[in-house]
């Protein structure tokens, strides 16, 4: 999901909290911004840390001079194999730049219907990917090599390998002759684990069980005070949690207690425009309604919200109704598109999840 | 019926002569280079409201639709080929400069025209439920507000991602290269917010043009440094394609127009959230990727986010000023009804089918003089038009700290960072000051 949906959850789970809410109207406290930060935190960590200190086996420079994509097809097919024969192995695909602002694009597909790996050298595309035309090489531009072992993946796209910083694959082997095909293989892991929450959660509750004093009309909250910077910050990274869980990707929910990544429900992709807005709004929804119901002293001032039944439905059930007719409208547009090619024996490098494999840190 | 009968009545057709005025006049603001629009309209009203005693309160408000809706729809144009004047328009800019770049600016203002033809018919379509949703959504955020801008920082920071290509053998050195571009983003968003304490804690530019003390900051911070990459700029613009036709889908018409509306709204409602934030965070919300869509929606977001803000300045009862222009006719309002509301809203659709109509002319007049004329050159002129005006206007101080602001705004442009964070200078200071916390940020900086 984008970054902007696990924010906004973090934050709509905090106003959960009557005490939170009172706190920010009467003593100007920031503690809901604290549940976005916290639900945006399992991204921070992958891609501003983790993304920096992953190593792989094999790297793949091109050389912008001497383009050859057999080469590059040959060193992924290479990784495969030593995952096939060792059980593991990640290959890190790296940018050509020619310029400060020029790039040279190319492209990496896995066939798992040839078990070949699929490699296109594109036009030269300037950083915001738009590409020159007829700059594509005449010569050596695409290549197939078949590896020794089958592999499967969650997506079948193409990965497009143009600006910033490449792609990086991991391979595992999954029984006889079998390979998984990992994506992007330091995201996701340790840093989207529950497990990484508790630690959090019981770190800053120790913190601010001796530092943090008990507030005015203690008696009115079944928390103390303490406790809701804790939970604020678990619930925050769980939600988190549990939005990427409904897609492909999935999460290592229990790490280091379980080794990798588990597949996500597969319900929505996470780039899709429709499960992001749905979580925005869900939130906006949630935060409007908490505010309100939970405001200082209800006796003393109106309500925002006089009859919620009808906020409900007006603001929530209406508009969930069309999201929902446009998700699936768009899912079967999709479906349709799959099986055409699925008719036409080719490869689905375009299938539904595909959005997931984008080398841009900031779309996942 | 009624509305129509307000709207054709003979005795309102002054207000859309006036809004033509204002219409005219927006093109002519539209020109002034690298400028942000309050601070235009504020010196023009200036000398409009010589005038005062001739003009009625309502022929105010049409003049001032007419300039907001023309403004916000045709300084896509310069903006696209000159350079952008504020927040809002550098959000676009970069895309659209790519669109020059391949020749394809005139398609670009186009859609941005479109998007913003389309918003502003969403605007009105909404015009009369806002009177129903709006004094609730008053009522439960006005309390919370200073920690939903708080929010709002704090997202534009972390969601800006490392950059750099990351292919060096040490893990350490690939961290470094990726944190010094993340780094400059912060350095510019904490030099920006420490830029908007000194200058709101200490008046610099003469009394009597304590208005435009805001003025200097914003043509350091966003025109300047535009103006000084365009001087130095080594590249030329390529030959511009008229397109007789656009080829656009109805689903990217109508995906561009919600997230657009959207961004605009949030920014419109939110004090001191700009079109540029707005459209970012409604951008993520509806997971854009068509640069189409892109296009289209800052065209929608910025038009909504400039005339909405004004918009909600006429809503009945609701007692909300947002905006510098709404901040500008408020002492000359003194009341405001259904009628109001309604012949606001009219001027609003008048005026934006005037500024839609102009838009073509307009966007070829200036290929031509994109054409005919260097833009070094032409940057140049405006470089030396913009710093004696802020002199004129601000002294000696708005010229220094236009110095400073221009070294600020300098640095996103320089190391490829967010130039969002140069917003720092107004979101900061005045969410620190709404949460209570103003006057011992002040103190704690010597400037108390």
């Amino acid at each position: 999901m984008k970054g902007l949906t696990h924010f906004i959850s973090g934050i709509a789970v905090a106003t959960f909290f009557p005490q939170a809410v009172h706190m920010a109207s009467q003593e100007q406290s920031f503690i809901f911004c604290l549940g976005g930060i916290f639900g945006i935190l399992p991204d921070t960590l992958d891609f501003k840390f983790a993304r920096y200190f992953h190593t792989s086996d094999f790297e793949i420079k091109p050389d912008p001079d001497n383009l050859d994509a057999h080469q590059i097809a040959s060193i992924v097919a290479q990784s495969l194999e030593k995952a096939n024969a060792s059980g593991r192995s990640s290959v890190q695909l790296h940018t050509m730049q020619l310029g400060a602002n020029l790039w040279r694009s190319y492209t990496l597909g896995f066939d798992s219907k040839t078990s070949e790996v699929v490699v296109d050298i594109g036009p030269l595309v300037d950083t915001g990917q738009t590409p020159f035309m007829g700059t594509e090489p005449k010569e050596k531009a695409s290549a197939r090599v078949k590896v020794n072992c089958r592999f499967f993946q969650e997506f079948d796209k193409k990965s497009n390998i143009a600006i910033m910083s490449g792609p990086c694959f991991e391979f595992i082997r999954r029984g006889e002759g079998n390979v998984e095909i990992v994506f992007l293989p330091w995201h996701r892991t340790w840093s989207h684990s529950a497990t990484l929450g508790i630690l959090i959660a019981l770190v800053v509750g120790v913190i601010s069980y001796f530092t943090v004093p008990e507030g005015l009309h203690a008696d009115m909250y079944a928390i103390p005070r303490w406790l809701l910077y804790p939970l604020i910050i678990f619930f925050g990274s769980l939600v988190h949690i549990i939005e990427d869980s409904t897609g492909f990707m999935g999460n290592n929910l229990f790490y280091p207690f379980t080794a990798d990544r588990t597949k996500g429900l597969g319900f929505m992709s996470a780039a899709e425009a429709v499960p992001n807005f749905f979580f925005v709004w869900t939130s906006i929804i949630c935060m409007l309604y908490n505010l309100d119901r939970f405001r200082w002293a209800p006796e003393l001032t109106p309500a925002g919200i006089p009859n919620p039944e009808s906020f409900f439905f007006w603001f929530y059930a209406l508009p969930c109704a069309v999201m929902l007719y446009l998700f699936l409208r768009g899912k079967n547009q999709k479906e349709a598109r799959k099986s055409v090619k699925a008719e036409g024996n080719e490869s689905d490098f375009d299938g539904p999840t595909s959005v997931e494999k984008e080398t841009d840190a900031s779309i996942i | 019926m009624d509305i129509l009968e307000i709207l054709m009545h003979p005795q309102n057709l002054d207000l859309a002569y006036f809004c033509l005025l204002g219409v005219l006049g927006s093109c002519l603001i539209s020109f002034l280079p690298a400028l942000h629009i309050y601070n235009v309209i504020g010196i023009f009203l200036l000398v409009i409201l010589k005038y005062e005693n001739a003009m009625e309160a309502m022929q105010l408000v049409a003049l001032s639709t007419g300039m907001i809706v023309g403004y916000s729809i045709l300084n896509t144009v310069p903006a696209t080929y000159f350079g952008p004047g504020d927040e809002s328009l550098s959000y676009y800019v970069l895309p659209s400069a790519q669109w020059v770049a391949l020749g394809r600016g005139y398609e670009s203002v186009i859609l941005t025209g479109i998007g913003a033809l389309t918003g502003m018919i969403v605007l009105a379509l909404c015009a009369p439920i806002f009177i129903w949703i709006l004094p609730g959504l008053k009522t439960i955020t006005s309390p919370h507000m200073f920690w939903i801008l708080g929010a709002v920082i704090a997202y534009m920071i972390l969601s800006e991602w490392p950059k750099g290509i990351a292919q060096s053998k040490s893990n350490w050195a690939n961290f470094f290269e990726g944190w010094g571009f993340l780094s400059v983003g912060i350095i510019t968003f904490i030099l920006s917010s420490l830029l908007g304490f000194i200058v709101m804690s200490k008046t610099m530019v003469p009394l009597g043009f304590a208005f435009q003390s805001i003025t200097p900051v914003f043509v350091g911070l966003f025109a300047l440094p535009w103006l000084i990459t365009n001087i130095i700029n080594v590249g030329i613009i390529p030959p511009q394609h008229e397109a007789k036709s656009l080829d656009l889908e109805w689903e990217v018409i109508s995906k561009a127009t919600f997230g657009g509306f959207l961004g605009g709204f949030y920014a419109a409602f939110i004090p001191i959230v700009t079109a540029g934030i707005g459209g970012l965070m409604a951008g993520h919300a509806t997971a854009q990727r068509d640069t189409r869509v892109f296009i289209m929606s800052y065209g929608a977001c910025k038009t909504v986010y400039y005339v909405g803000s004004f918009l909600l300045f006429f809503i009945p009862g609701l007692s909300l000023t947002r905006g510098g222009l709404a901040w500008i006719v408020t002492p000359f309002v003194t009341s405001l009804t259904l009628k109001e509301y309604a012949i606001f809203v009219g001027l609003m659709l008048f005026s934006t089918g005037v500024s839609f109509l102009l838009l073509t002319p307009f966007t070829k007049m200036c290929i031509r003089l994109v054409e005919i004329i260097d833009y070094h050159l032409l940057s140049v002129i405006a470089f030396f038009i913009v710093v004696p005006a802020v002199y004129a206007y601000t002294g000696g101080g708005g010229l220094a700290i236009m110095t400073v602001a221009t070294g600020i705004g300098l640095l996103p442009v320089l190391f490829q960072a967010r130039r969002m964070n140069l917003m720092a200078v107004l979101l900061f200071p005045v969410t620190v000051s709404m949460a209570g916390y103003g006057d011992t940020v002040l103190r704690f900086l010597g400037l108390l």
